[in-house]
C-alpha cells in the first residue's frame, strides 16, 4: 500500500499552470522581438508565422507531410522494436554472447548515422527507404543496449526463489522476467522513439525524401521563411506528443514499480 | 594472465571475422555500390592517412569542440540554475519540452538565414542540438540530490558555493555525465549535417561530395573514419569519466561490498 502524508498538502496547481503560461507568453514576445530586430525577413514575426501556418492547415501538402513523417515514424519503430528487443534480450541472456558482441556494438552504435545517407540515396533515391536506413541503424541501438541489460540484470535471487518454488517456465517468464526486464525496455523504447523522429526528419530534410522535413527544406529554397517556421514549428509539436505519449504509456505499464510509485504526482 | 588473454580473445573474435567475412565476401564484388573491402581500404589509405586530416577532419573537430564547449557550459549552467529553483524550473517546463522537440537539423535553415553559412552558425548549431540532454539531465541530477545531504550542509551552515561544489554538482555528476555522452553523438550528427549545407570543405562536406561524385570507395572510406572519429570520441569520453567520476565507483563499490 503506497504511504500518503497525513494531511494533504495543498497544491499550487494553478498558478503553476499561470507561470508556465507567462512564461509561454515572453517567450513568443521575445520572438517577436527578435523578429523586428534580425535583418528584414529573416525572421518572420508571430503573427506573420500564425496566418502562413493557418492557411497551410487547409492545404493536403501539409497533412500530407505529417502523414509521410509520422507513417515513416511508424515502420521505424517497428523495425527497431522487432530487431532490437529479441536480439538485445538473446545477447543479454548469455555471458559469452554478450562479452563478443561488446565491441562491435560499441562501435557500430557510435558511428553516425547520418554517414549512411550517402549509402541510402545511391541505394535506393530520395525515398522512404532510404529514410529507414537512416533511422534503425541510427536509433535501434539504445533499444538494444537496454534490452542487453534487461536480460543481463535480472535478479538471481528472484530466478532461486521461483525455483525453489517450483514456478514453472511460463509463470517464471510472465511474472518474474518480464517484470524485471520491462523499465529498462520502457526507458529504451523512449529513448529509441525520440531519436526515431529525429532522423526521421533529419532524413527528410537531408536526403529530399518527402516528409516534414523535406517540406522545411524547400520552404526554405522558396524564401518562404514564415512557413519553414510553421514546419519546425509542427515537427516540434509531433516531439512532443511523441514524448508525452510514450511517457504516459510508461507510466501505465510501470504503475508498480518504485520510480513510478514514489513518483509526486 | 591465462583468464584475461581469454576475455581478451573473447571480447575480439567476433570482431575478427566480422572484417574477415566482409574481405572475402566482398573481394570479387562487381557492385558499384558495394567495391572490395581492399579498394574502399585504399581509398581509406588515400583520404584519411593523413592527406586530408589536416584540411577536413581539423576543422570539423574544431567546430564540434567548440559547439560541443558552448552546449556544456550553457547546458549545465543554466540546468544547475533550474535545477535550484523549483517553481523557475515548473514554469519554464513546457517551453524546454517544445524546444527540446524541434529536430537540432531542422535550425540549420533558420541559422543560415539569422547567422549565415559560417563557422559561428556550425557553432551555434551544434551547440543548439547537444544543449538538451546535458540540460535536462543537470536539471533532474541537481533535484536528485540526496535531502538529507542538503541539511547536512545546511546544519554545517556550508555556504552557497560550498554547498554547490561539494554537496549539489557531486551528486548529480553521473547524470550530468550520462546526458554529456548522449550529447556527444548528437553533436557528431549536427556537426556533419551542419557541413553539407554550402561548406567547403569538413568531413561532412566530404562524404556528401564523393556520394555526388559517385566516388563510392572514397565514399565508404569516409563513412569508416566517420566511425572511427565517433568511436574515439566515446573512447576519450569513457576515459574523462573515468577519471572525474572514480570516486562514485569507488563508492558505489564499497557500498555494495559492505551489503
Amino acid at each position: 500500500m503506497a504511504l500518503r502524508p497525513a494531511v494533504a498538502l495543498p497544491r499550487p496547481r494553478w498558478t503553476g499552470r499561470s507561470a508556465q503560461l507567462v512564461v509561454l507568453v515572453v517567450a513568443v514576445l521575445g520572438w517577436w522581438l527578435l523578429s523586428g530586430i534580425a535583418p528584414p525577413d529573416a525572421v518572420p514575426s508571430p503573427p506573420a508565422t500564425a496566418v502562413a501556418l493557418g492557411a497551410m492547415l487547409g492545404t493536403a501538402q501539409y497533412w500530407s507531410a505529417i502523414a509521410e513523417t509520422a507513417w515513416t515514424w511508424v515502420l521505424g519503430m517497428g523495425c527497431c522494436i522487432v530487431v532490437g528487443i529479441p536480439v538485445g534480450l538473446a545477447i543479454g541472456a548469455n555471458r559469452f554472447a554478450s562479452a563478443s558482441t561488446r565491441l562491435v556494438i560499441d562501435f557500430l552504435r557510435t558511428i553516425p548515422p547520418v554517414a549512411l545517407v550517402p549509402l541510402g540515396l545511391l541505394l535506393y533515391g530520395p525515398t522512404r527507404p532510404m529514410v529507414l536506413l537512416l533511422v534503425v541503424c541510427g536509433a535501434i541501438w539504445p533499444l538494444l543496449v537496454q534490452a542487453v541489460y534487461a536480460a543481463a540484470q535480472v535478479d538471481a535471487q528472484l530466478g532461486d526463489v521461483a525455483r525453489s518454488f517450483r514456478l514453472g517456465r511460463r509463470y517464471r517468464l510472465l511474472h518474474i522476467f518480464v517484470p524485471s526486464a520491462l523499465p529498462f525496455l520502457m526507458t529504451g523504447l523512449r529513448i529509441t522513439a525520440t531519436i526515431c523522429l529525429l532522423l526521421t526528419v533529419t532524413g527528410e530534410l537531408f536526403g529530399g525524401a518527402p516528409g516534414l522535413g523535406n517540406e522545411i527544406q524547400s520552404a526554405l529554397n522558396g524564401v518562404l521563411n514564415a512557413q519553414m517556421y510553421g514546419y519546425v514549428l509542427t515537427s516540434a509539436l509531433l516531439g512532443v506528443l511523441v514524448n508525452v505519449l510514450l511517457a504516459r504509456a510508461q507510466r501505465r505499464v510501470l504503475r508498480w514499480h518504485p520510480s513510478v510509485r514514489t513518483e509526486k504526482p | 594472465v591465462n583468464t584475461r588473454l581469454r576475455s581478451v580473445l573473447t571480447e575480439i573474435w567476433l570482431p575478427i571475422l566480422l572484417v574477415a567475412a566482409w574481405w572475402m565476401g566482398s573481394a570479387s564484388s562487381e557492385s558499384v555500390y558495394f567495391p572490395p573491402l581492399a579498394t574502399i581500404v585504399d581509398a581509406f589509405r588515400d583520404d584519411w592517412l593523413f592527406a586530408r586530416i589536416p584540411t577536413d577532419l581539423v576543422p570539423s573537430l574544431q567546430v564540434l569542440a567548440l559547439g560541443y564547449g558552448l552546449a556544456l557550459v550553457v547546458g549545465i549552467g543554466v540546468g544547475v540554475l533550474l535545477g535550484l529553483a523549483r517553481r523557475l524550473e515548473q514554469a519554464v517546463r513546457p517551453l524546454l519540452e517544445l524546444l527540446r522537440a524541434v529536430p537540432g537539423v531542422a535550425l540549420l535553415p533558420i541559422l543560415i538565414v539569422v547567422i549565415g553559412i559560417d563557422t559561428d552558425m556550425k557553432m551555434t548549431l551544434v551547440a543548439a542540438g547537444a544543449v538538451w540532454p546535458i540540460l535536462l539531465n543537470t536539471i533532474d541530477g541537481v533535484r536528485g540530490v540526496e535531502p538529507v545531504q542538503l541539511d547536512v550542509a545546511s546544519a554545517f551552515r556550508l555556504g552557497r558555493i560550498a554547498r554547490l561544489r561539494f554537496v549539489v554538482l557531486p551528486s548529480a555528476a553521473p547524470q550530468i555525465f550520462a546526458g554529456a555522452r548522449t550529447a556527444l553523438a548528437i553533436a557528431v550528427v549536427v556537426m556533419v549535417v551542419g557541413e553539407t549545407v554550402g561548406s567547403t570543405g569538413g568531413i561532412g562536406y566530404f562524404l556528401l561530395s564523393a556520394q555526388r561524385d559517385f566516388a563510392i570507395a572514397d565514399m565508404w572510406g569516409t563513412m569508416i573514419a566517420l566511425g572511427i572519429v565517433g568511436y574515439l570520441l566515446n573512447v576519450l569520453f569513457r576515459i574523462l569519466e573515468g577519471v572525474v567520476l572514480r570516486w562514485h565507483r569507488l563508492h558505489r563499490v564499497r557500498l555494495e561490498g559492505r551489503s
